[in-house]
């Protein structure tokens, strides 16, 4: 049996096919619950119930959502190109799928256990900036062609603060494994965790996240008092949900690289607690708990201000902090703390 | 020609009847309709924009989804008849309309207010005043897209809508103030449920103070966006809190007090930008007037006498003829009903004065020249304009 999975064409398509499952169902599942999260966060700020008839405490609210969804027609605005018009939702839900697949949710459990994991999950989140072009053109719509124009030009920016980010945290870790860089922050506790010696960067990342996946106060490509809902506007049913599924997965995966990247992943906070995959969903619920609040409570950026922070004061300030990461870790400032690469591989 | 004049140096200039030549199909400029259905406008009118990437190159005010004939259709009415339509030229703020026609009618007809009647008009034009910048704090951050504002005032503005419950049985259309006094007197602990209504409001308040204006990025997005020459206050009929932001003290409660003002103590809000900042600034500042004004007035208030004068059988009310002009101050600046009877038993004509005809015509057309698209919808929002008032 042992043998089937590990030696024959068949055998290993289908273990491949079951981790996958293994990994993507649950995340949809817990999708669902987190989306009813920030509807009631979001509720409770405004003073309002949200979600609360289906289930106990609306808890099946996303479900009913999900079935109300698949089961409305597909609407295809006259002028649009079909075929790019469907394939924009489907590449901005499947890129988003595709980046889990390096994430480690404990030690060792990952399903492509790459060197370069860092890099692919780069290069597949710079890739879903297409769906929301595409989406946007295919459309024939002035407002979603003017919202998917913003978006590029948003995302491009914001992706190269992030970039210089996590390259620090290379610099730090001499590896690009998301299991060896949670393991160069196994140590004291909460202390060794890459927050600390990376305190400004984890702001700054936490920010770049937010306009990477769109969220307020960078909701530019779906500005609703300006554009209406940008490149959504001519989308409905199965394709919107596709579309919704992927920012919010892109959502919880930003949400999980802060925590494997400055808050120790799945290690535990104190030594006397063993790690563990819960400590990295309680990480990842409470980024999105933030997340959540600031889409709350703030207002919209304007477009030239937004393309002012990211390229006038974030490139230079992460830019700067790249060098000086570097040189921490050449030397060995502030004991070790900046350069761990003995753990790493 | 005027000091606003934006820089039109790159783009096609206009004529001189304000009309403007773009050739649409050199590719350059784009026609987008901002509205009516446009979840960032203000009621049902629409904004027909040129643009050019980002930028306005022109703009058009497009009105016309709400008209109602309401000023033709007062002229087949007897006077008690207009009643219930006058309210219904501003929605948000209906007690004005009725204290302004009321008003008109009594001086035509000659009928003496009792001076009950008139704290209760005072107290009630405060209340709606109250309401009105509620829903407009609520619109501005919802322009820039923080909808928790909206939903926090929407909430007093409900406690207020209570008090109004309880003071004349309706929460929006209250008809209360008829020609002749108003219909009733306070009910009994009325005062005390409305300090408490007042209360929460303040608290609410300044949840909104440290929530929306001293948010960073509301500071970014309206400061020195969408300002007003005061120079142009004049030629553009430019009026009530959004003149006071400009420095101008424009306001008819202080310049020529009606009802009970002169009794009350206040001093007129003003700020000093003239931008959308400014202008939220000083509505800010007048809903608190506003409560500081209706707490003044149910202290000063005498005990209940005489609410309702006099007044002929209205089924055969015939009014001699005479015009006059009866101005008010409303949230969104002076208002006015010019009322013209001929002896006969309907007005003969009705004018309403409504301050957002100006605003949002010819002001906000010149105003959107050159701002970024994305400031579009706050710098309406940030005239206050009512469509009801524009297309009576």
């Amino acid at each position: 049996m042992v043998e089937f999975f590990t030696t024959t064409n068949l055998g290993i398509f289908l273990l491949i096919l079951g981790q996958s499952l293994l990994v993507v169902v649950p995340l949809l599942v817990a999708l669902a619950f987190l989306l009813w999260g920030d509807r009631k966060i979001w509720a409770a700020v405004q003073l309002r119930k949200g979600p609360n008839v289906v289930g106990a405490f609306g808890l099946m609210q996303s479900f009913a959502d999900f079935v109300k969804y698949i089961m409305k027609e597909i609407v295809i605005p006259a002028g649009a190109d079909r075929f790019v018009f469907l394939l924009a939702p489907m590449l901005s839900f499947v890129l988003a799928l595709t980046a889990w697949a390096v994430v480690p949710f404990n030690d060792g459990w990952v399903l492509a256990d790459i060197n370069v994991a860092i890099l692919f999950v780069f290069a597949v989140s710079s890739l879903e900036v297409y769906g929301v072009i595409m989406g946007g053109w295919a459309s024939n719509s002035k407002y979603p062609f003017l919202g998917s124009l913003r978006s590029a030009a948003q995302m491009i920016s914001y992706e190269v603060s992030i970039g210089l980010i996590i390259i620090g945290v290379i610099i730090s870790t001499g590896s690009m494994n998301f299991g060896d860089i949670v393991m160069a922050q196994d140590g004291a506790g909460f202390l060794s965790w890459y927050w600390l010696p990376h305190f400004p960067m984890v702001f700054l990342f936490l920010i770049s996240a937010l306009a990477e996946t769109n969220r307020p106060p960078f909701d530019l490509p779906e500005a609703e008092s300006e554009l209406v809902a940008g490149y959504q506007v001519e989308y409905s049913s199965t394709p919107f949900l596709l579309f919704m599924i992927g920012e919010y997965v892109a959502i919880v995966l930003m949400c999980t690289l802060i925590s494997i990247l400055f808050f120790g992943g799945w290690l535990s906070p104190v030594e006397f607690l063993p790690d563990g995959i819960f400590w990295l969903c309680l990480k990842i619920v409470f980024f999105f708990f933030v997340f959540s609040m600031v889409k709350a409570i703030t207002p919209r950026y304007r477009y030239d201000q937004l393309m002012r922070i990211g390229w006038k004061v974030f490139l230079p300030l992460s830019l700067a902090w790249v060098v000086l990461v570097a040189f921490f870790a050449q030397y060995g400032a502030f004991w070790g703390a900046y350069a761990r690469w003995t753990v790493g591989g | 020609m005027f000091k606003i004049e934006p820089d039109r140096s790159q783009y096609p200039a206009h004529n001189p009847d304000g009309s403007c030549d773009i050739d649409l199909s050199s590719g350059k400029y784009v026609k987008i309709w901002h509205g009516p259905n446009h979840p960032g406008i203000t009621g049902n009118m629409s904004l027909e924009l040129t643009i050019c990437g980002d930028e306005v190159v022109e703009g058009r005010t497009r009105v016309g989804y709400l008209h109602r004939g309401f000023e033709k259709l007062m002229e087949r009415r007897t006077f008690i008849q207009v009643f219930p339509i006058v309210c219904r030229v501003c929605v948000p703020e209906p007690d004005l309309n009725e204290y302004c026609y009321a008003a008109a009618i009594e001086e035509l007809a000659g009928i003496e207010v009792p001076d009950y009647a008139n704290w209760m008009r005072t107290l009630i034009l405060e209340m709606g005043r109250f309401n009105s910048y509620m829903m407009y704090l609520g619109g501005q951050s919802g322009s820039l897209g923080m909808g928790v504002i909206g939903q926090w005032t929407t909430y007093v503005r409900d406690l207020m809508l209570d008090r109004f419950e309880e003071l004349t049985g309706a929460r929006v259309y209250h008809m209360f103030i008829l020609p002749g006094g108003v219909r009733d007197v306070l009910p009994d602990g009325f005062a005390a449920r409305m300090e408490e209504t007042l209360k929460t409001a303040e608290r609410y308040l300044d949840d909104v103070d440290k929530v929306m204006f001293q948010n960073a990025v509301f500071n970014k997005r309206t400061r020195g966006v969408g300002y007003i020459d005061p120079a142009l206050f004049d030629s553009y009929g430019v009026t009530g809190p959004t003149a006071r932001a400009g420095g101008a003290t424009t306001d008819v409660r202080r310049d020529a007090p009606y009802l009970k003002y002169d009794e009350l103590d206040f001093e007129p809000v003003t700020g000093t930008d003239s931008d959308i900042w400014a202008r939220a600034d000083v509505r800010r500042r007048d809903t608190r007037l506003s409560i500081d004004l209706i707490r003044q007035i149910l202290v000063k208030m005498q005990k209940p006498g005489e609410y309702f004068a006099k007044i002929p059988n209205v089924l055969h009310w015939k009014i001699p003829y005479g015009e006059t002009y009866i101005r008010g101050e409303s949230s969104r600046g002076e208002y006015g009903y010019y009322l013209v009877t001929d002896g006969t038993g309907y007005p003969r004509r009705i004018n309403v004065r409504g301050p957002s005809y100006t605003h949002a015509m010819a002001l906000l057309e010149r105003l959107i020249v050159n701002t970024n698209i994305s400031d579009v919808g706050a710098l309406m929002v940030s005239l206050h304009t009512y469509p009801p008032e524009i297309e009576r």
